[in-house]
């Protein structure tokens, strides 16, 4: 009897295998579009939800610990500050100004994050949503550093390969695969067990020898540096960083996407990141009209679905296994 | 016998009520030592103390040897020092297995890169875990159970649980609190049997509760609480025939318990 | 630098904008305190009653005296329609009210931008005077809105503390499960609520949107300083908003008169964020 339990244990979960074909898929998918679709407009966006992917699944690190954090554009803005002013001041390369960029990120992370990890729930949302406006205040500002309100012009691309529209999606592409693949890597090691537990029992799981603020801190750090891989990807895309770039609008864009996508899951983070950065692109000759309809799908998405889009495929299935 | 656990003075008072003050006693390597008292004696804020989940305002907790005084949860963990909680406390979304697997952490957990990798030592320590866990849960009854959903098993079966997950972190002293609060008599006594079986295993108990049937029956020794201070210590005999014991404490809530 | 006039200024500057934000902040956190809602589209109704002010009293020229508080009624009724339409989803849901109202704010913020324009626009002053007192200069119009705002949070305070449905707000915000047995009807004591959250911040919009400029986005401002008050008073608490608006309307008017907006903004941040790390409960509010 033992043994057999012993064996059905060992045995991974069918699901994982099933969701890892669903990412290969996808992958393949992402790598082959800008040769299925030539047109240059779905290019740019391919690019764009990549770099959000890279927003969007760190911050669902962080939620995973149980805390939401509204700062998390701030922190991809340290990390875009660093890299660009690191190459255009101090004429780094750009494969020493990106980790640089993230590590300047994952810096002020370690510095207050033993502070604001101790609060949480709706507190370390208000404490996060005032950090990341600290922040937003810091690259308003600091004129003479950041370029105030105007922000930096002419950020040069990161390598000659990367200057097309072409290279630069398969730089970011890369990026996303790399950053997400980190990120569903922790999540489903050992390490993700622990983070899982702790935000479920945090007590419990003390008890258990977890050292919680430690790990928070930890988790936090990681996902501030991979927050800064799409801060300082941005600005080379953009070719310019200003502070709109970095504001609470944009936290809150990546949180949104972290909810409408679903919470509990990383896959969540990804739906969420396509569904908010392909629509607003698609609809965008007319801008307002699709933000009030955005608005009123948040509302409706809060109000019936709480577990966010990924629900529906759950319940779909419950409805199946009910028949 | 050697003393495991030994608190001098321990105190702790909250917004100037006294909840738990000068107590001293030691645990024998070995011993299953009852916390006893009626509600409000202090009991709980003790557990807390001991088990580092808040911390104390005087005295001194010395653990194997070593000062631990107001040292966090998960370092008493790391040293042996392990408890359960009265209400019960699982990760209710997630099977019994999960749930057992997550109280083994500090032997599960293999390093942040090992883990990361999925190494073979990371994997070795899975697999040795596992049989670990499976063993535990065969002996609490609940092998059967291992994919069912921790939140949906019925109160004792919880409880049980709570104590396979203290028992997966390995402790060298076990804490309990109040372990059979809420239990039919009959399920009482296979926890009863239960303890005295984690004790063959070489585990130091100290079990906290209000019951005096229960717990005197179990203890090597008994510490009795009153207003948080203590009322008396010995053994079950020497207690039960304590003057102070009976008119503080017996001769009120006797019937009840 | 500190002549008796310019701090007297200081100090009216403070009042005024002290008692919007008091009049913002008491909103928010009878919303909070009561339903456990966080109002993310608080800014958006502060909007809206500025629009109304601008219209009742800029264009179709009303008693200045009625178009303040008429401005602010109409906001509060046509929201009731946004209470039973999506507010209602949300009491008690407190994480999902977040999200849920920023949507909302969105759509607020923008079907604003579609109906008026991005432009702003000027409501013109109650009056243009100034009051001598002594030696001392004192524009009018901003002791009007300290006089008004003090009216209504006179009100307000009666109104909670005398009337039937104020206790039973109250108690709502007390514990909701005893108010529903002690037989009180939570989804009107809810409305009520509702009503009186959203008739003081359009009040609040009108008079800071005369203070400053009108315009679709000029919520934000309101919304992170009701944020801030309702946290340095404590979360829920109606006497620590007041006290946390009346702080922060003072700071901000000296800090800004005498170095400068940005270390005011700078400086309310960093103290708030520092009392959440380790006073979360706030000035007047009781830990959990």
């Amino acid at each position: 009897m033992a043994s057999v339990i012993g064996a059905a244990a060992r045995s991974t979960r069918p699901r994982i295998s099933a969701l890892h074909g669903l990412v290969a898929g996808a992958a393949l998918l992402l790598a082959l579009w800008p040769l299925v679709f030539g047109n240059k407009f779905l290019l740019a966006l391919a690019t764009l939800v990549a770099l959000y992917a890279i927003g969007a699944a760190s911050l669902h690190l962080i939620i995973r610990t149980g805390h939401v954090s509204f700062a998390h554009a701030g922190f991809m803005g340290v990390a875009g500050y660093v890299a660009v002013l690191s190459q255009m001041r101090l004429g780094l390369p750009f494969a020493a100004a990106l980790p640089l960029g993230c590590l300047a990120a994952a810096t002020v992370a370690l510095a207050i994050g033993p502070l604001i990890l101790r609060v949480t729930g709706k507190y370390f949302v208000l404490v996060t949503f005032l950090f990341g406006e600290i922040l937003r205040l810091v690259f308003t500002e600091w004129t003479a550093v950041t370029g105030g309100s105007n922000g930096i012009f002419d950020v040069p691309p990161p390598a000659p390969v990367f200057a097309t529209p072409l290279g630069f999606y398969y730089l970011a592409l890369g990026a996303a695969v790399l950053c997400v693949g980190i990120v569903a890597r922790i999540l489903g090691s050992e390490i993700g067990r622990t983070i899982d537990a702790l935000r479920e029992a945090e007590r419990l799981a003390e008890c258990s020898g977890v050292p919680v603020i430690r790990w928070k801190v930890a988790v936090f750090v990681v996902a501030c540096a991979l927050a800064g891989v799409q801060g300082v990807l941005q600005a080379h895309y953009l070719r310019l960083i200003d502070p709109t770039t970095f504001s609470i609008v944009e936290s809150l864009n990546l949180v949104v996407m972290n909810v409408i996508g679903g919470m509990q899951r990383l896959a969540g983070a990804l739906i969420g990141a396509l569904f908010l950065t392909a629509l607003p692109e698609l609809l965008r000759g007319y801008v307002e009209m699709q933000r009030v309809f955005f608005g009123i799908i948040l509302i409706i998405v809060m109000a019936a679905l709480p577990g966010g889009i990924i629900e529906i495929g759950a319940r779909l299935r419950a409805l199946g296994k009910a028949r | 016998m050697s003393r495991l656990l030994e608190t001098s003075g321990l105190s702790r008072s909250f917004g100037g009520l006294r909840a738990v003050a000068g107590l001293s006693f030691a645990v024998a390597e070995g011993e299953i030592l009852g916390l006893i008292g009626p509600n409000g004696a202090g009991k709980t804020t003790a557990i807390n103390l001991l088990s580092g989940v808040i911390k104390p305002n005087a005295g001194r907790v010395v653990f194997a040897g070593e000062e631990v005084t107001g040292l966090p949860p998960h370092h008493l963990a790391r040293k042996g020092l392990v408890r359960t909680f009265q209400s019960t406390v699982v990760y209710g979304h997630r099977t019994v297995r999960e749930n057992a697997l997550r109280g083994a952490f500090l032997g599960l957990y293999p390093g942040v890169v090992p883990a990361f990798l999925g190494t073979l030592r990371a994997r070795a320590r899975r697999r040795e875990t596992e049989d670990r866990i499976a063993e535990l849960l065969a002996w609490f009854g609940l092998d059967h159970l291992g994919e069912a959903i921790a939140g949906s098993l019925p109160y004792g079966r919880q409880k049980s649980l709570g104590m396979v997950i203290a028992l997966a972190a390995r402790p060298r002293l076990l804490m309990l609190d109040e372990p059979v609060a809420g239990l039919a008599a009959e399920e009482a006594d296979q926890v009863l049997e239960t303890i005295r079986r984690i004790r063959q295993r070489g585990v130091t108990l100290i079990v906290v509760d209000h019951n005096m049937r229960f717990i005197s029956g179990l203890c090597d020794r008994l510490v009795v609480l009153h207003h948080g201070q203590e009322l008396a210590q010995g053994t079950p005999q020497q207690v039960l025939a304590d003057s102070a014991v009976i008119a503080a404490y017996l001769g009120r809530g006797h019937g009840a318990a | 630098m500190f002549t008796p006039t310019l701090l007297a200024q200081v100090v009216v500057n403070g009042l005024s904008l002290g008692a919007i934000y008091v009049l913002v902040a008491l909103g928010f956190t009878l919303l909070f305190g009561i339903m456990r809602v966080v109002n993310f589209a608080h800014g958006a109704f502060a909007v809206l009653g500025g629009y109304a002010l601008y219209y009742l009293y800029g264009q179709y020229r009303l008693p200045y005296i009625l178009a303040v508080p008429l401005s602010a009624l109409l906001v509060a009724v046509i929201s009731l329609l946004l209470e039973r339409c999506v507010f209602r989803w949300f009491y008690q849901k407190m994480f999902q009210s977040m999200i849920g109202l920023l949507g909302l704010n969105m759509a607020l913020v923008f079907g604003s931008v579609i109906i008026w324009d991005t432009y702003e626009r000027a409501i013109p002053p109650a009056f243009n005077g100034m009051l001598q007192l002594g030696g001392v200069i004192l524009p009018l119009d901003r002791l009007m809105v300290v006089a008004i705002a003090a009216a209504i949070l006179a009100l307000f305070w009666l109104f909670m503390s005398r009337s039937r449905w104020g206790l039973a707000m109250r108690a709502a915000a007390q514990d909701v499960e005893i108010a529903e047995a002690q037989g009180i009807d939570t989804l009107s004591t809810y409305r009520l609520a509702f009503f009186i959250a959203i008739f003081m911040t359009a009040l609040a919009g009108g008079l800071y949107a005369q203070i400053y400029a009108l315009s679709p986005f000029m919520g934000d401002r309101p919304l992170v300083v009701a944020f801030i008050a309702v946290i340095l008073g404590g979360m829920g608490s109606i006497p620590g908003a007041a006290l946390g608006g009346l702080i922060l309307g003072f700071t901000e008017s000296f800090l800004s008169t005498f170095y400068g907006a940005t270390l005011s903004a700078f400086v309310s941040f960093g103290v708030v964020i520092l009392l959440l790390i380790f006073r979360p409960w706030g000035l007047l509010g009781t830990p959990e």
